[in-house]
């Protein structure tokens, strides 16, 4: 050891033990047979899901109690909003068009189309901004990433319960009693949250790739309550176009179902309603493919 | 290599693993994704792409402690996050067997308006644990963020340290397989700090495999028992944590070393650093510095001589006024009991002007070279206790 001399070491390159094959590589990329792929497996999808459900649980009651935390009138907002539409609707559209409703009083009939209006515009817009708003997060968690517009959707779920027990008073008010064809309403709703969610999970995604779809957002809603039959009946869509309209928009089919289960007591339209299930699962499961395809990217724009 | 097979829970693997970023990234309106549309479709290259991971392949087996370390931009947070399944790959495949947990700064997530009760369970939710597991840990999560009685106030009425601590208090007790951390330490005042390094400990000796991110070298080096080192995306060592620490360092040396000082208006031009009686350098014996300065500069002027081991803050300074006539000047320091360790160190020096406001420097501190000390290996401190350097104390123990 004497003779070793300890002058300074004026290495650049010091000695690094070099892990064997892990020498920087200069190819430009990854061998095409190993580029990354997507792959869906309905049974882990679905298994993935059921795991999350205290999580959507729990974002879901995040929103409900942040929301009234600090809001006076509470829970009522879920109510006040629909009667106050209700109203203006039965204003204009009673008195100044004079929308018919064969026999029906106008403000149940509007109400009805309102109720699952204020559930899609609720869980759309909140769905929409649902990852946005949660982006750091999603930076940093794991978690399946469609429980954020579901849960939206609960909370929606939620208001609609409220509302629809207004919708009770209003037909003790109008002194009329729900059809017993009523229990249509089941099928009726699961077209409904298909299509709802199906819309959100689009939207979601697209927000947080494309910033200007967040304007859309109001657009849509506004549009959309004219666009859909809520002040008015299904008919006064041409027939021969009806068949289109609800493939586009299953929730004329769903108003109209439910207008015809609750106050016609009839059952809902056979055809129409069909094709409004069908489209509604083409919009869920498209919605839902798009956004685990896009869904592998969130970090990456975030 | 196939993920089919059967990997013991808290493995990892991953096999030639590719990542790659836009490389101009931000704006993402409507109006510059029909520009780069209209671009493809002129036939030019529509984006610009660059690698942030180059074929990482690297095989942890279940209870291992590593450490990734390398510069900022090597691609280390792109690799966890990867682990994490936030992020997925371009290429390659990665698998991470059994339940993972991060120990990450998750505040962002808090929600303000929900009491530090309600976030506990929200995060636990986020986290992947039932009500029941989290209302069974509830205890030792308020008390590892040292919450006590805020623990039903609304979060924004909380101080900034607090609200942290909450967030990775609930991540803390996850008890997963695979704890992944991410540059956490800057988190919180020191009580805290060890307070996450003991969980650290405790989890790596029940057996969970770590895999840990910063830029604290020492602490990872506390913790870690091997080294991944990473530069600019590629796995440039991985070995032993001394080892891919001891590469790791010089390279850092090598950098500040690279960066030349020319113009200014003393220069070093040589120096040597001796023992006394032989030419090696020996813990608790003399060292000598001498160093040779040269530049026009007349006047009184400040030396100042460091040690560091690897980072930027030096072990020990130590400085000495000088007068400077305008030629070549000659200068000795003498320590006369050396308390550094056996190992590599880094010399430092500057020289600053006295009595004069323009500026003042005349050679600004950089680092000069290195030597090695033979002696006494430093006594290693129980794990998880994080030495800020290497010192040694000569001493002796009674009983």
């Amino acid at each position: 050891m004497g003779g070793q001399r300890a002058q300074l070491v004026d290495e650049r390159d010091s000695q690094t033990t070099q892990a064997p094959g892990r020498r920087p590589s200069a190819a430009d990329g990854p061998p095409p047979e190993l580029i990354f792929k997507r792959g869906l497996r309905p049974a882990q999808v679905a298994r993935e899901l059921w795991g999350a459900r205290e999580l959507v649980r729990a974002l879901a009651e995040r929103d409900l109690r942040a929301r009234y935390k600090q809001a006076v009138l509470g829970f009522a907002w879920a109510v006040l909003t629909p009667l106050a539409l209700c109203a203006i609707f039965t204003l204009v559209f009673r008195r100044a068009v004079h929308v018919e409703t064969e026999g029906a009083a106008y403000p149940l009939f509007a109400y009805v189309g309102l109720i699952v209006w204020q559930f899609f515009s609720n869980t759309m817009n909140q769905g929409a901004l649902s990852l946005a708003n949660n982006l750091s997060l999603l930076n940093k968690v794991y978690c399946p990433r469609e429980v954020f517009p579901l849960a939206t959707m609960l909370v929606a779920t939620v208001d609609m319960l409220i509302g629809t027990a207004v919708l009770g008073l209003l037909f003790l008010i109008f002194w009329t009693a729900p059809a017993v064809t009523f229990l249509w309403v089941v099928p009726l709703l699961g077209i409904q949250f298909a299509f709802t969610y199906g819309i959100a999970l689009v939207l979601s995604v697209a927000v947080v790739y494309l910033r200007d779809v967040r304007h859309l957002l109001p657009i849509i809603t506004q549009m959309g309550v004219f666009a859909t039959p809520v002040a008015y009946p299904l008919a006064q869509i041409p027939e021969r176009l009806q068949e289109l309209y609800v493939g586009v928009n299953p929730l004329g089919a769903v108003i109209e179902g439910y207008r015809n289960a609750l106050l016609y007591g009839q059952a809902p339209d056979a055809a129409l309603t069909t094709i409004a299930a069908v489209s509604s699962v083409v919009f869920l499961v498209g919605g839902y493919l798009l956004f685990k395809k896009l869904e592998t990217g969130i970090a990456d724009v975030a | 290599m196939s993920p089919s097979q059967t990997l013991p829970l808290g493995t990892i693997r991953t096999d030639q693993v590719w990542k790659r970023f836009k490389a101009d990234q931000q704006r993402m309106l409507l109006r510059d994704k029909v520009d780069s549309l209209a671009r493809r479709l002129r036939g030019e290259k529509g984006e610009d792409w660059r690698w942030a991971l180059r074929d990482i392949s690297m095989h942890i087996e279940p209870g291992e402690s590593v450490g990734l370390i390398g510069s900022n931009g090597s691609g280390k947070s792109t690799l966890l996050k990867m682990l994490t399944r936030v992020m997925y790959p371009y290429g390659g495949v990665i698998d991470v067997r059994g339940r993972i947990g991060a120990l990450i700064e998750i505040r962002a997530g808090i929600h303000p308006d929900l009491t530090g009760r309600e976030n506990i369970y929200l995060f636990g939710a986020l986290l992947g644990l039932r009500r029941r597991e989290v209302a069974g840990r509830f205890d030792d999560i308020v008390e590892f963020a040292r919450l006590g009685g805020a623990i039903d106030r609304q979060v924004k009425f909380y101080s900034s340290g607090m609200q942290m601590r909450l967030g990775f208090a609930v991540a803390a007790y996850l008890e997963p397989h695979v704890l992944l951390v991410d540059e956490v330490l800057a988190v919180g005042d020191a009580v805290f700090q060890q307070r996450c390094l003991d969980r650290m400990r405790e989890v790596a000796e029940q057996g969970t495999t770590i895999v840990f991110v910063s830029h604290d070298l020492p602490a990872v080096e506390s913790i870690c028992r091997r080294g991944i080192w990473l530069e600019q995306g590629s796995i440039r060592v991985d070995a032993g944590i001394k080892d891919a620490m001891a590469g790791y360092r010089d390279s850092i040396e090598a950098q500040s070393e690279a960066g030349g000082r020319t113009g200014e208006p003393l220069q070093l031009l040589k120096h040597e650093v001796r023992g006394e009686d032989r030419d090696s350098l020996t813990t608790d014996e003399p060292m000598t510095v001498e160093l040779t300065l040269g530049g026009e500069y007349r006047g009184d002027a400040t030396l100042h001589l460091g040690v560091s081991e690897g980072t930027s803050s030096p072990i020990f300074q130590i400085s000495h006024e000088i007068r400077l006539t305008g030629g070549d000047r000659q200068v000795a320091c003498v320590i006369p009991r050396l308390p550094l360790p056996r190992g590599r160190y880094t010399l430092w020096a500057g020289v600053y002007s006295i009595g004069r406001t323009d500026g003042g420097t005349l050679m600004s501190w950089h680092s000069v070279g290195q030597f090695d000390v033979f002696g006494p290996m430093l006594d290693s401190p129980p794990r998880a206790v994080v030495l800020a350097a290497p010192v040694f104390v000569p001493h002796h123990w009674e009983e």
